[in-house]
């Protein structure tokens, strides 16, 4: 009666949401974005898969991949001892807690739920993960999704038992660390004497065995997991992984029979406890809510730990212009994941290695050329990931626009300072990589020379120029905020599935092409004044001159855009954008 | 007995905080013929759909009105419009003399809203929040004030705490401590009372008869008819956007007496709106 109700929920959350996917393709945004996004995922996943089977792995390295993935498999089962630091907690929504908890179902029901609910992302991941594995796995596509849906229904029994088990020794008055150092304790114990028996029993490292023989490794590998007690020791996570390495369907099945003993032991094991998950399932229940709300507005930070309150980078007066203000409040937001120290850690690491390599790096500055076509790299990478990374901005405040649009300031004050501080950012971290840069740079390559006032030269024209590009970067996506805030729905109700990837792919090209634009007349500038001046005066006088004429294109390019999105800030409505 | 502090900022008289009947607002017989909210032919659309039509009102200082309404009635659309956050599609807005589409600065530097959800910055502390609102609206020695706030909103030990870390009663003072910090002159609430517990609910309503007393002019948009009852010396009855009666309440009852001598708002309400009420 019960699970007839669960499964009558199940199968209509599952259904609706298909359906309310589908309904909405009817709006043009989703309907582009859901075109893009398949063409994304057919040329990234889906073409590969339809290419047909490949080989199965190599028949000789069959026992030892084999083995290793036992192995691994170990080792991450032992881990969902270690590191859990809460009580057990079934993943459960809101709505789920408000309906479930009170109603007269027997925690075992709700347990069963629970798994039932879990093999919907189990089969849905288990399908991903065997499309994605055919380009490095191969082999029959069914049987490596059914082996990755052993492993996963496996592993997933698992770390709830062992969630409960943990429940059980919190409740008896021992901490997580004391249940890790005992835990630690057993486990080197056991390794120590595994190393001891393995080391008795193994033969000698063969002779002539270098680095470029990986075969010969690849037998000295396979010979270790037979050692000693190692075979024993993996011997159920072996019969684990076994019907995902099947080569054939006669193989699989008679793989899959053990496997699926395990996952039935597994499943006993978890519904026969009594643990009371309740309240952790409360907790986690409005802290996923809360995660899942932060991360659909994009503050993927918000994935990592919960918020502490961070000191402010600078200390606000009363009087001012209050777009200080917004920079401020957005600096502490990014200052709870960026603190001092780890700039400063950053910085250190960057002029020393910097500098190491410098030193070591010869006479042919092969090194150098690298270091500085890496920092060159990463410079041009950040002008477009930038933006998606860094969002303290709009897109992290549209939430609170009810609150900024309050506030007696004209709209430009809200822009400007919304987008300083991710654009400070950014401009920070390219001021690091132009150090490294110089630093890296050497005077002579081949046939170029750079003189030392060129080298400079080129490196203050970046300086000036770089913090204006970035204005100009970080406008763009707050742009696109203001004038398709529908793309941007953010909270509970905010889309999920590939048409908002399609979507941040368009977003993503949109961005280039604008910022390219938006740059080109500044280039024309630049390459004007730094081939005028470069012939009369000299290169490093026209580097220079040429990026704070560009510089100064790019600011009044910026102050035009920050106006004119001011305005539209100033009669933007949110809630007839989004009806 | 040594009165309390906290009860210092929010009404004049202590005894008012202890329990004793709290008397209506005082209308100044001196108050400026000029309203501190103006609102003529405020009509807000969504596409086709008229949230607001047509609204017309004012609010002189001293002057607390009650809005009310079924759901739906544009009570929130009202509200968001008189506070500068959404534009009117067509109408003007009025507040403390400036008009909210031609002099939105001066018009927002007046006026405080506190929404019936408390929106805070996640990130920033209690503390901060009140330098940043400092900033924004230029408060002048704003630490004593907001140590004071703090101190009479029993927050000083919280002044270090982020948002996550405060329940939705603190939240709410929060949002009001960073409201009050400027002064206001106008003050609209949406459900005030939501999340408070009874020791808040009296304060909030001390405080919105003190700020009344001194000068404010204040909309409450609740459907806690017997605390409009309490604090509000005017009412105005929405329906479908548009406005059915607006006035003293007196008049109001009045109006809707039917003969009756011991009309409440609840009654009036029932009867302006045209809905059923339960038992009759």
């Amino acid at each position: 009666m019960i699970a007839s109700a669960l499964v009558y929920y199940q199968f209509n959350s599952i259904k609706n949401r298909l359906l309310t996917r589908v309904k909405r393709l009817k709006k043009p945004n989703y309907l582009v974005g859901a075109i893009v996004g398949g063409l994304y995922f057919y040329f990234y996943l889906l073409r590969n898969f339809l290419r047909g089977n490949r080989a199965p792995f190599s028949p000789a390295h069959q026992d030892l991949i084999q083995s290793v993935g036992a192995l691994v498999l170990m080792v991450i089962v032992l881990l969902a001892w270690v590191l859990p630091h809460s009580r057990s907690a079934l993943a459960f929504t809101e709505a789920e807690v408000g309906f479930l908890f009170p109603a007269p179902i027997s925690r075992r029901a709700l347990v069963n739920f629970k798994l039932l609910k879990s093999q919907a992302a189990i089969l849905f991941s288990s399908l991903l993960m065997a499309i994605i594995g055919r380009g490095w796995g191969g082999g029959n596509f069914l049987i490596r999704a059914f082996g990755w849906w052993a492993l996963l229904s496996m592993f997933n029994l698992h770390l709830l038992r062992s969630s409960f088990a943990l429940t059980m020794i919190m409740d008896r008055g021992i901490s997580n660390w004391q249940r890790r150092a005992i835990f630690l304790a057993v486990i080197a114990v056991a390794i120590a004497g595994i190393v001891l028996w393995v080391r008795a029993t193994l033969p000698a490292v063969p002779g002539g065995l270098d680095m470029q023989n990986t075969e010969g490794w690849a037998a000295y590998g396979q010979q270790i997991l037979r050692a000693g007690p190692i075979p024993y020791l993996l011997f159920p996570f072996r019969l684990m992984v076994a019907p995902y390495f099947a080569a054939n369907f006669l193989q699989f099945l008679l793989a899959i029979g053990p496997a699926l003993g395990i996952i039935a032991l597994h499943y006993l094991w978890v519904t026969r406890s009594n643990v009371a998950f309740e309240e952790a399932s409360l907790e986690r229940s409005r802290k996923d809510a809360d995660r899942i709300a932060a991360v659909r507005s994009g503050n993927w930070r918000a994935m990592r730990k919960p918020q502490k309150a961070s000191r402010p980078p600078f200390k606000l007066r009363p009087i001012g212009n209050p777009a200080i203000a917004v920079l401020w409040k957005n600096l502490i937001s990014a200052g709870q994941f960026v603190t001092a120290r780890v700039w400063l850690i950053l910085v250190w690491s960057i002029v020393l290695a910097a500098g190491i390599l410098r030193s070591n790096a010869g006479h042919d500055g092969g090194i150098q050329i690298g270091i500085l076509f890496f920092a060159g790299m990463l410079t041009a990478m950040s002008l477009f990931s930038g933006p998606q990374m860094l969002r303290n901005d709009l897109r992290q405040d549209l939430p609170a626009t009810d609150l900024l649009k309050m506030y007696p300031m004209p709209g430009w004050q809200i822009i400007l300072g919304e987008v300083l501080a991710p654009a400070i950012m950014l401009a920070a971290v390219q001021w690091l990589l132009l150090i490294v840069a110089l630093i890296a740079c050497p005077p002579h390559f081949q046939r170029l020379t750079l003189s030392l006032p060129a080298r400079m030269g080129f490196a203050v024209a970046a300086g000036v120029v770089l913090p204006f590009v970035d204005l100009l970067a970080m406008i763009i996506p707050n742009a696109a905020v203001m004038y398709f805030p529908a793309w941007f729905q953010l909270g509970k109700e905010a889309p999920r599935g590939f048409e908002t990837t399609g979507q941040q792919l368009i977003l993503m090209f949109g961005q280039i092409v604008v910022l390219t634009f938006s740059l080109a007349p500044a280039g024309v500038v630049f390459a004007i004044l730094y081939f005028t001046i470069a012939h009369f005066i000299g290169m490093p006088v026209g580097v220079v001159c040429g990026g704070i004429a560009a510089a100064m294109i790019l600011a009044i390019e910026a102050a035009l855009a920050i106006k004119l999105l001011g305005g539209t800030f100033e009669r933007f409505d949110l809630s007839e954008e989004v009806l | 007995m040594e009165i309390p502090l906290i009860f210092s900022f929010f009404c004049q008289d202590e005894l008012l905080a202890f329990g004793v009947d709290i008397a209506p607002p005082l209308i100044s017989q001196t108050a400026p013929p000029v309203p501190q909210i103006d609102v003529s032919g405020l009509t807000k659309l969504y596409g086709d759909l008229a949230a607001v039509t047509d609204l017309s009102f004012a609010v002189r200082p001293g002057e607390v009105i009650g809005l009310v309404g079924p759901n739906g009635a544009g009570k929130t659309t009202t509200l968001r419009c008189l506070a500068g956050i959404i534009p009117p599609t067509r109408g003007a807005v009025r507040i403390g003399g400036f008009d909210m589409a031609h002099d939105p600065i001066e018009a927002k530097r007046r006026l405080a809203f506190f929404p019936d959800e408390p929106r805070l910055f996640e990130y920033l502390t209690v503390d901060q929040h009140l330098t940043f609102t400092a900033r924004i609206y230029g408060v002048a020695g704003y630490e004593e004030i907001g140590t004071r706030l703090l101190e009479e909103l029993e927050m000083t030990d919280k002044r270090n705490k982020i948002p996550a870390e405060l329940s939705r009663g603190m939240k709410q003072k929060l949002v009001i401590a960073c409201g009050l910090l400027h002064s206001p002159r106008v003050i609209f609430f949406d459900e005030p009372l939501t999340g408070l517990d009874p020791i808040g609910i009296r304060r909030m309503k001390d405080s919105i008869l003190k700020r009344a007393r001194d000068g404010a002019a204040i909309l409450i948009s609740s459907h806690l008819l017997h605390l409009l009852e309490e604090v509000c010396s005017h009412v105005l009855i929405l329906k479908n956007g548009r406005k059915v009666i607006d006035g003293t309440l007196e008049e109001v009852r009045q109006r809707f007496s039917e003969q009756s001598g011991d009309t409440n708002l609840e009654d009036v309400f029932f009867r302006a709106t045209g809905e059923i009420k339960e038992g009759t």
